[in-house]
């Protein structure tokens, strides 16, 4: 059985910042990464970030994914990574099972911070499985990762700012954006992000939702409709739309599955997500030595999963014994990062969230 | 709150004994779960129906459980299908011991009525097709034997009792239950005080902490046994093949995966019910070894439940001498499951101080006190 001292699941940002703060403190780890290249989410985000220069702020995804990889690279000698690689179990012994290649490989670790990020929610609706019919990620996965166009007439369902960004990305590309649809009656993400479409003559039809598709083999068709104070539809509201792609960004949800496979305590908080684990306030979980970091305890942007990263790799590296030179420093330094990010009206929400799970 | 009997525990074994009780018209039943519908061993269970056991309580049990199980559906007017599959077991023998018990073990059940037979590995294979046979040395096969589904029975018997005027209360622990003059007076939970003088323990793998409330020590002990599921594909296996001496069950459900178990000799005993990468890789072995296909499928989830087991790996269906009001169904040794409509059925007849429909002599606890009870059912994984 291979054995290390750390194991870090997932290389995006958190993963990658938390292997970065560990390696630094002098804490080798293994980072466990399921795509064929690491970064994460960032890869795709092709849009600049807000925020303050220390997460990169005014700086693409991508190119903040970059200095991330770059980071992590310097270290070749402490951080080994693995990608291609699933984790496919994870036990309260601290062993660590993946698949790599078609091959089961077993892991002996002392300390795991999961990262493993979020997955896009889905919605119900009839013939929900055509082809043509993906999510925001997927789509900028799609455009921006591989240069491939979804479609040419899209809709949008969802205006948080995932699909006010992806509609935008997809206006850059040529890509005629028949609307956007948004069950709530108010649009949900930035006003900065919704008047940048309505200028170009979008329209952000609030309580509206899709209905159904209508294809043979591929999506031809979508019928949308009006929705009540209830979201229930409203009967005659119903109009049909020529699509031949539909984008579905209602949100996201925490990957913590391999959370519940080890048994640390769980709680559903809508404010975060989903299903999130009981943390600390360095974020270590029910089970001692198993951390997260990132989305995978509540969805936020990824300036947070970067900072999280830091914290659990500073952390986790003192608990193994290893202090970073600078440690009272930067952990000060993180958690007022982390304050700071928060704060505000649109922190709100996060802010209860986050209260809900603290042990 | 008041009750005429509490019943603790609302796995199979506690929704049969409630559905049993208020079908003979017991009013103000109420039953405790700490847990959800299907939330403890029940919900974690292998799913099968075997009616091949090595001893003659088991096989009556099995077998009358069975005829209910053919008429559950109507019997419990459930409206979805519970999922009773009878493709039989076939239970697989590879030493020239287990050829013999099994030959024995066989005649007993064809005594009893039980349509089992004994095969050779070429006529097992037929059944069975890919069987390794270099490891098999005979089998015995019963096609009324089966798989059910643990969540639809018990949502029926559930449902089916709830109708009859039953009071079921989910995530609500039994705290203590209160004796005075040798006499149950109370039942305290999380949140009620009941009083009551009947208690059923049918509390599974916490049995015995429930006995200890009364100072009746029952002599059982609980021990995680684990399991796995694999990716659905097409159907390949009708029966559940099992085998004690290679320590395995192995079963194609109806929507196509395979659920399979072992027992871990060393486990210790206790409530700890995680899975184990220790688990995955021996019970890969062992179903590779005898079931060589299954090597191809993914894992798609493991789990582990508690067996709770008795002294001679029989249930425990009885009242209990030195405390009137106080019954026990457990015990079950990881087949209560299978066992509930007859667990349902005996105790309801020793509450009410029926005639039980088979002699239930040997299911009581006071066999355990002299140490030389009969009969040990060694047919268990």
């Amino acid at each position: 059985m291979k054995k290390i001292d750390l194991v870090i699941i997932g290389g995006g940002p958190a993963g990658l910042s938390a292997a970065k703060m560990a390696a630094e403190s002098g804490l080798s780890s293994l980072i466990i990464e399921r795509n064929f290249k690491i970064g994460g989410q960032l890869v795709k985000q092709t849009h600049m970030f807000f925020g303050s220069e220390k997460q990169y702020a005014k700086t693409r995804g991508i190119d903040i994914a970059k200095i991330l990889v770059n980071d992590v690279l310097k270290y070749s000698d402490m951080i080994e990574i693995m990608t291609g690689t699933t984790v496919v179990g994870l036990y309260k012994d601290k062993v660590v099972t993946l698949l790599k290649d078609e091959k089961y490989i077993k892991v002996k670790t002392k300390a795991i911070i999961i990262a493993t990020g979020a997955s896009e929610k889905v919605l119900a609706f009839e013939k929900n499985d055509l082809p043509g019919i993906y999510g925001a990620g997927a789509v900028q996965t799609l455009m921006n990762v591989h240069g491939v166009l979804p479609g040419h007439n899209v809709v949008m369902v969802g205006s948080g700012n995932i699909g006010l960004i992806v509609s935008y990305q997809l206006i850059q590309a040529g890509v005629n954006v028949l609307c956007v649809l948004e069950a709530s009656s108010e649009i949900g993400g930035y006003k900065v992000h919704a008047s940048k479409l309505k200028r170009l003559g979008v329209d952000i039809k609030t309580s509206h939702s899709i209905k159904k598709a209508i294809g043979k083999d591929y999506l031809e068709r979508i019928i949308i409709g009006k929705l009540d104070d209830k979201w229930e539809f409203i009967e005659g509201s119903e109009e049909e739309l020529i699509v031949d792609a539909l984008c579905i960004s209602v949100g996201l949800s925490p990957l913590s599955n391999l959370l519940s496979m080890i048994g640390t305590e769980m709680k559903y908080v809508s404010y975060l997500g989903g299903l999130v684990p009981l943390i600390d306030e360095n974020y270590e979980t029910s089970i001692e030595n198993v951390f997260v970091a990132g989305d995978v305890c509540g969805v936020e942007e990824a300036s947070s999963a970067i900072v999280e990263g830091y914290l659990t790799g500073l952390v986790v590296a003192k608990k193994l014994g290893y202090i970073h030179p600078n440690y009272d420093k930067l952990y000060l330094d993180f958690k007022a990062q982390l304050h700071n990010l928060r704060s505000g009206p649109f922190g709100e929400k996060l802010r209860r969230g986050l209260e809900e799970i603290m042990r | 709150m008041k009750a005429n009997i509490v019943i603790v525990g609302a796995g199979i074994s506690g929704v049969s004994i409630a559905y049993n009780l208020a079908k003979k018209g017991v009013k103000d039943i109420v039953v405790f779960d700490d847990n959800y519908l299907s939330g403890g061993a029940t919900g974690r269970c292998g799913a099968g129906i075997r009616q091949q056991w090595g001893t003659k309580n088991n096989c009556i049990l099995a077998k009358k459980s069975v005829e209910f199980f053919e008429i559950a559906q109507e019997e419990l007017q459930y409206p979805r299908d519970i999922e009773f599959k009878q493709e039989g077991y076939l239970v697989i023998a590879t030493t020239k011991e287990e050829d013999l018990q099994f030959v024995k073990n066989v005649k007993l059940q064809n005594s009893l009525g039980i349509p089992a037979v004994v095969l050779t590995p070429k006529e097992a294979a037929k059944i069975v097709p890919h069987l390794n046979l270099d490891i098999v040395t005979s089998a015995t096969f019963c096609p009324t034997d089966g798989h059910l589904n643990p969540f639809t029975v018990t949502d029926a018997y559930y449902l089916a009792a709830k109708r009859l005027g039953v009071k079921f209360f989910y995530q609500e622990k039994v705290l203590n239950i209160i004796v005075k003059d040798n006499k149950i007076i109370k039942v305290i939970t999380e949140n009620y005080e009941v009083i009551t003088n009947k208690v059923v323990n049918a509390a599974g793998g916490y049995s015995k902490e429930i006995g200890d409330m009364v100072g009746i020590d029952i002599p059982v002990y609980s021990e995680n046994h684990e399991i796995l599921v694999t990716e659905p594909i097409e159907k390949i296996q009708g029966p559940m093949v099992i085998s004690f001496s290679l320590n395995i069950y192995c079963q194609q459900v109806p929507h196509g995966s395979f659920i399979m178990g072992r027992s871990d000799p060393n486990m210790p005993q206790g409530y700890n019910v995680d899975a184990s990468w220790h688990f995955l890789d021996e019970m890969a072995k062992t179903a590779v070894n005898l079931l060589p296909p299954i090597g191809d499928l993914r894992v798609i989830r493991q789990w582990g439940g508690l067996y709770n087991l008795s002294p001679d790996r029989q249930p425990i269906i009885s009242d209990v001498k030195e405390l009137p009001g106080f019954y026990l169904a457990c015990g079950f040794s990881g087949h209560g499951f299978m066992f509930a409509p007859m667990t349902g059925l005996l105790l309801s007849e020793i509450i009410l101080g029926e005639k039980t429909t088979v002699d239930t002599t040997d299911l009581h606890i006071d066999r355990f006190k002299n140490s030389d009870f009969k009969d040990y059912e060694k047919s268990v994984v």
